[in-house]
């Protein structure tokens, strides 16, 4: 029963620990753009998905306009991105230039018969049922679809930078383990047992002898 | 305006926090390589004098200062992000 909780415990630890790198680390897709727009949008329970106004806008009032990036990518899916600052607040992409990339999107706006792709940088997720869009961060032209959208190095830096701390942790823990707890633990079970053997002892001087 | 004074205090905190730590952390490493080598020499000066004297050396050395980089090395990174994100 312990085993097949601590299962359940570290699948699902790790389980968030991969979602969470997947939304917050820094995706490129290869799109063509095909429109963008602008639309008010109330929060609601998807609020956590979006990020913050307009730095040194009002970050009090409840509802905002967002401006969005549709576009279509290399594999005929269709792809909508939001575009919004991130400011000095969670993730830390320091995102302040939101009006700006929008016009290098718009620039690069193109038709499906003439087509100008682009390698947009985002993170986040795009899902239907919660309405939310992964964010843009930044666009660059490329000459087609076959560009290549280069090697994802931070990913790579920080994955190994996390991994490299959980295994100093886990080192530790279990050297600390078998030096402190295990030896603790025995010491403590064995100190029961003896325990056990007095109490009965002493239980038995109250039976009558025979 | 709101949102950068709290990323900076909250930033400065957590900071020095590790600054701090990192500090007691290294003087107190330096001080058991001061009375390890005061075991291991001649012996001829009193053992907390040599590891007082040691310990000043220490506090007005590079390596000292270096720990400073605690707080030098987020700001450069968060420069470079910002530079990278908004303005290349």
């Amino acid at each position: 029963m312990t085993t097949v909780i601590k299962w359940v415990f570290w699948v699902t630890f790790w389980v968030l620990v991969a979602a969470f790198f997947h939304y917050t680390l820094p995706q490129r897709d290869m799109v063509r753009v095909v429109d963008t727009f602008e639309q008010r949008v109330d929060f609601g329970e998807n609020s956590i998905f979006w990020a913050s106004p307009d730095v040194g806008s009002d970050a009090t009032a409840i509802n905002r306009d967002v401006l969005f990036i549709q576009a279509v990518r290399d594999n005929d899916r269709v792809m909508v991105y939001r575009n919004e600052d991130t400011g000095w607040s969670w993730p830390p992409y320091f995102k302040f230039d939101t009006k700006n990339l929008q016009t290098e999107a718009a620039d690069l706006k193109s038709t499906k018969a003439d087509p100008q792709w682009a390698v947009i940088t985002h993170y986040g997720w795009r899902n239907e049922f919660l309405s939310i869009f992964p964010n843009a961060i930044s666009i660059r032209p490329v000459v087609g679809p076959d560009a290549g959208k280069g090697i994802p190095w931070l990913n790579i830096v920080v994955l190994l930078v996390f991994f490299a701390i959980i295994y100093a942790i886990w080192v530790r823990w279990r050297r600390f383990k078998a030096a402190r707890i295990t030896p603790t633990l025995d010491a403590m079970e064995d100190g029961i047992a003896e325990q056990r053997e007095g109490f009965s002892r002493w239980l038995g001087t109250w039976r009558s002898k025979k | 305006m709101i949102p950068f004074v709290y990323f900076t205090v909250i930033g400065f905190g957590v900071l020095s926090v590790v600054y701090i730590s990192l500090s007691l952390y290294s003087r107190a490493v330096r001080r058991e390589k001061l009375e390890a080598k005061w075991e291991a020499g001649p012996k001829l000066i009193n053992r907390d004098a040599f590891v007082k004297r040691g310990l000043e050396k220490y506090d007005s050395s590079i390596r000292r200062k270096l720990i400073l980089g605690v707080y030098i090395g987020p700001v450069v990174v968060i420069a470079l992000i910002i530079y990278l994100t908004n303005f290349s």
